[in-house]
């Protein structure tokens, strides 16, 4: 109630910078993270056919935090720097494990995907541990920046993201009605004539700019990628636009619903929004697989 | 020739130089000269480990505690080896003009036993949160000295500190330092009575998620209550810990005081305050447009503790309360 | 349970290799490559390539451990070390080695091995060379306990019970979560990883939780235990895991026979008589066992169950499964990779599981691209 008096510009001073400087910008991060994460998860997962393909799991989060807490490390700070460099990070992940564990045949073996993403996060965890340990006066930034939060988020941090979202947005609207098609299989996508390589490797690029740019800002954010799409298919089918629709109010429902929880749950402190959506996502992922039988896309 | 005076062993140098005739007869009768002396009555030191004897006065004394490496300078003897501060790789920024030479035997977390085996010691100083396995090994190379301090309390610095002057064998000089600590606190507080008696202060860590508060109990802030401030936590401390939290933006006016003095890790309390200050959360506490927001180093503020640390506190202390009380 | 292609097109290989063995062995003759060994009614058949394989691993693995004595802050000749052995090392020489490097060459040599065993075991286990028993969570949750220890929440166990306990709820909860339901076969195993992964994700999750609402000091002293180090590990563990691994070992080599069956498909072992789910289990429990043991010494450092086997096959080849290797192997790794972390920031150390990630990892990625 105090909340709406003061966006109408009512209410104390106190509430209307708490909401207008504070919050606002907050829920504004978290609904465009929200968003990316749920879409580039149902990318993912369709290109690849393989229900359990999460930013977070494969390692493409981890590699977007790898290489910002590298570039802190060399000393850049920019804010325009860091979501280019975590989004070169992000592509650097996507293709390692896709490339490791080949993209096509992945639909017979959705685990081998989930194998070679593990070894991948493993391995980048390590290297920003070893950034830690060699450059401890990072350390205390870096250690708190692995967890993904939305707090102290500015209005600026997230205009800076945006125009590479835009872009992600552009090329998703135009390559959307072809990866609709190549989800019904290679022949049928190649048989109306498109290329189903060059399909795929758009949709990692999406993929690649809408995790790093959300990571850059927010920190890696794990489940709400697996989650989002999960729910959004039992929702609305296995049609992929269809999911990517639901996938716009879900995925901020996700981030916002568990952003206030983080807020209010250990009050006046704040618990780290990442280990939020890994404590609500897992149990998903484990209904997931004990649900009937093996879901396939 | 551990467990020789001084003399014995300064004696045994000089035989070996002068050559095996004259020189031997030299070093032995001053041999038994030192052995006499070392019959002294040992000093036994309640620690945290039970009792420890030391005899004369060590020499090859190594450090494993911010703390006892400022006493053991204050004393006058320069440690060989020391830790690492935290969030550093080499000791404190404010002693490290003092030692330039010492050697680096590991973190306060975590000693690199073989480093000092290689240096030799005839003391160890460490810190009451040594843990036991590795005061096992310690113990065996030489007398090992571990304050009993549990939990945190403003004065305890100074029970440590006298705790490693016994050990040093220089007591008085420690005795001396506190009291000059004490009465320039005394002197502080009674310069700035009139202006600063109500007023209230917090020390905080500037972290990017937040700020931590920290606690009241601290060397620093029992200093900042010694020259008068009211130091506050406003109940954000659980008790026995250092810090709070880090702190909601949204809580950021809890720490709305008098006066705050904010903290990093690193010794750029600048560039910490610089980050701080463009967060508008920040910027519209009161205590910042009043302008008696104070940067401080980290390192000295928040890890550091001993007599020559709390005369680098005193020394910001005085330079932020002149500023603003002297126009 | 697993369909890894290739591996399954290396493994169609070796039926026919396999079945050839039989005949031949019908008609008195060795197969190619191996060696027979015969003392009245015993007969035993030797592969040449695993045992010369397994021989060069145990002399790296001997050269390895006397570097590890021989290096570090204060440097000590071969002479010297053996000086000690024989109760003649000057007072100092003995109390490095004795005190503080074999004791952690020992916490080394046992972890490593175990970790390399099991390791070995799950790979085969599932079909997937990437497959390591901390894959359904034991690391993780081995991590979050030990850090609760350290942070002082809890119970107050030490770190390394602590550990143990941790291991032994992940794999609980892991095997509780995916038992039951009517999945079957394929589904089954694909189930169990994955409710490992999620198992594992809560874990870090609750590590991460500890981590970011502890004391700054308290924090920086559980860091050990999230990333896996071999300072200061107590005597009681490391006594532990040698037990377990003294007790296990042989009945990982029982089970040795039905694990190359198991790499098979499951009709292939199935027809060969191998009672195959039993089999599974046992397995999985010696795998899961050898690990939580291990962690509960060094700490996390799951890269060496990776290492271990994957060096292992290449050295002693794919005919049999190589657990000696593998063992040997992961010892090895883990001697070295601690042997660097000391001497490499000198004179702070890098803990053992950063150095087998960043040096195992690239090298492990390499291997699976080029495949």
């Amino acid at each position: 109630m105090l909340s709406f008096q003061a966006l109408l510009g009512l209410g104390n001073e106190e509430a209307r910078f708490v909401v207008w400087d504070l919050r606002l910008p907050r829920t504004l991060v978290g609904l465009v993270v929200g968003v990316a994460l749920g879409v580039s998860g149902t990318l993912l997962q369709s290109i690849t056919r393989n229900p359990l393909a999460e930013p977070g799991l494969l390692g493409v989060s981890a590699g977007a935090a790898f290489a910002v807490a590298l570039m802190l490390l060399l000393g850049g700070s920019l804010l325009e720097l860091r979501i280019g460099v975590a989004q070169l990070g992000a592509l650097f992940g996507c293709l390692c494990v896709l490339g490791v564990s080949r993209i096509r045949g992945l639909g017979a073996d959705p685990v081998r995907l989930v194998l070679a993403g593990a070894a991948f996060s493993g391995l980048l965890g390590a290297m920003t541990s070893l950034i830690l340990i060699t450059d401890r006066r990072a350390a205390d930034e870096i250690r708190f920046w692995v967890v993904g939060s939305l707090s102290g988020r500015r209005l600026d941090d997230l205009l800076a993201v945006l125009p590479s979202m835009a872009l992600a947005a552009l090329v998703l609207v135009m390559v959307v009605r072809p990866l609709a098609s190549l989800a019904l299989g290679e022949r049928a996508s190649a048989g109306l004539g498109h290329h189903p390589g060059r399909l795929r490797l758009l949709a990692i690029l999406i993929v690649a700019l809408l995790v790093g740019g959300a990571t850059a800002i927010a920190g890696p954010i794990a489940f709400v990628g697996l989650v989002v799409p999960f729910i959004a298919r039992a929702i609305a089918g296995p049609e992929l636009r269809r999911t990517l629709w639901l996938c716009l109010p879900l995925g901020p429902l996700l981030v916002l619903t568990a952003d206030v929880i983080s807020r209010r749950l250990v009050a006046p402190s704040e618990m780290p929004l990442g280990v939020l959506t890994a404590l609500c996502g897992a149990p998903v992922l484990i209904s997931v697989v004990r649900a009937r039988r093996l879901p396939s896309l | 020739m551990r467990g020789m005076s001084p003399l014995a062993r300064g004696a045994v140098a000089l035989g070996q130089k002068v050559g095996p005739g004259i020189g031997l007869a030299l070093g032995l009768s001053l041999v038994t000269l030192g052995v006499a002396s070392a019959q002294e009555e040992p000093r036994v030191l309640d620690t945290a480990f039970g009792e420890v004897e030391i005899q004369g006065q060590p020499e090859r004394v190594v450090t494993l505690y911010e703390g006892a490496l400022d006493t053991s300078l204050t004393a006058g003897v320069t440690p060989l080896g020391a830790v690492a501060t935290r969030a550093a790789e080499d000791v404190a920024d404010y002693l490290k003009d003092e030692v330039p030479d010492i050697q680096i035997v590991g973190t306060a977390g975590e000693v690199n036993v073989e480093a000092v085996v290689g240096l030799e010691p005839d003391l160890i100083l460490a810190s009451s949160r040594l843990s036991e396995d590795t005061y096992a090994l310690l113990s065996q190379l030489a007398p090992t000295v571990v304050p009993a301090t549990e939990g945190f309390a403003p004065e305890a610095w100074k029970d440590e500190a006298r705790l490693f002057g016994r050990a040093l064998g220089h007591e008085g000089e420690i005795d001396r330092a506190i009291e000059t600590v004490e009465a320039r606190a005394a002197e502080l507080a009674a310069t700035f009575e009139a202006e600063t008696s109500q007023d209230n202060a917090f020390l905080i860590r500037w972290m990017p998620q937040g700020p931590l508060v920290m606690s009241t109990e601290l060397f620093t802030t029992g200093l900042l209550a010694a020259v008068g401030l009211d130091v506050q936590d406003d109940q954000l401390v659980p008790a026995g810990r250092p810090h709070s939290d880090p702190l909601s933006l949204e809580a950021l006016s809890r720490v709305d005081g008098d006066w705050l003095f904010v903290a990093t890790l690193d010794a750029n309390g600048a560039e910490a305050l610089d980050q701080a200050m463009q967060s508008d959360a920040f910027k519209r506490l009161s205590v910042v447009g009043n302008d008696r927001v104070v940067a401080v180093d980290g390192q000295l503020w928040t890890s550091a503790s001993g007599p020559i640390a709390a005369q680098a506190v005193l020394d910001d202390i005085e330079q932020a309360l002149e500023g603003v009380v002297t126009p | 349970m697993l369909d890894d292609r290739s591996l399954s097109a290396a493994a169609t290989r070796s039926p026919d290799e396999y079945r050839d063995c039989h005949d031949r062995r019908d008609a008195s003759a060795t197969p190619d490559g191996m060696w027979l060994l015969r003392s009245g009614r015993f007969s035993l058949l030797v592969d040449r390539r695993q045992l010369f394989g397994a021989l060069l691993l145990a002399v790296l693995l001997v050269g390895a451990s006397l570097a590890y004595l021989c290096f570090g802050e204060k440097p000590l000749s071969p002479g010297k070390i053996w000086a000690v052995f024989n109760g003649q090392g000057a007072m100092l020489d003995t109390f490095v080695v004795e005190q503080l490097r074999l004791p952690r060459l020992l916490a080394a040599l046992a972890s490593g091995a175990a970790f390399g065993l099991s390791g070995c075991l799950m790979q085969t286990l599932a079909r997937n060379r990437l497959a390591t028993p901390g894959i359904i969570g034991i690391d993780n949750g081995a991590t979050a306990f030990a850090v609760a220890s350290v942070v002082g929440m809890g119970l107050s166990l030490a770190p390394s019970a602590m550990a143990l306990t941790g291991a032994a709820t992940a794999a609980a909860l892991t095997f509780g979560l995916a038992a039951g339901g009517g999945a079957k076969g394929g589904a089954k195993g694909y189930r169990f990883i994955v409710a490992g992964i999620g198992v594992g994700a809560i874990f870090a999750a609750v590590t991460q939780l500890i981590l970011s609402r502890a004391a700054i000091d308290a924090a920086n002293a559980a860091y050990p235990w999230t990333v896996g180090s071999l300072n200061s590990r107590p005597a009681g563990a490391v006594v532990v895991l040698a037990i377990g691994l003294a007790l296990l070992t042989p009945v990982a080599l029982w089970l040795s026979r039905s694990l190359s069956l198991m790499r098979f498909s499951d009709a292939v072992a199935l027809g060969l008589g191998t009672p195959l789910r039993r089999r599974r289990l046992q397995v999985l429990v010696v795998s899961v066992a050898l690990t939580a043991l291990a962690v509960s010494v060094a700490g996390p450092v799951g890269m060496v169950g990776l290492l271990g086997p994957e060096i292992a096959r290449h050295l002693c080849g794919n005919r049999q499964v190589p657990l000696i290797g593998a063992a040997l192997a992961g010892a090895a790794v883990m001697v070295l990779a601690d042997l660097a972390g000391r001497l490499m920031l000198a004179p702070l150390e890098l803990p053992v599981g950063i150095v087998t990630a960043v040096v195992g990892g690239p090298w492990l990625l390499w291997i699976l691209i080029r495949r």
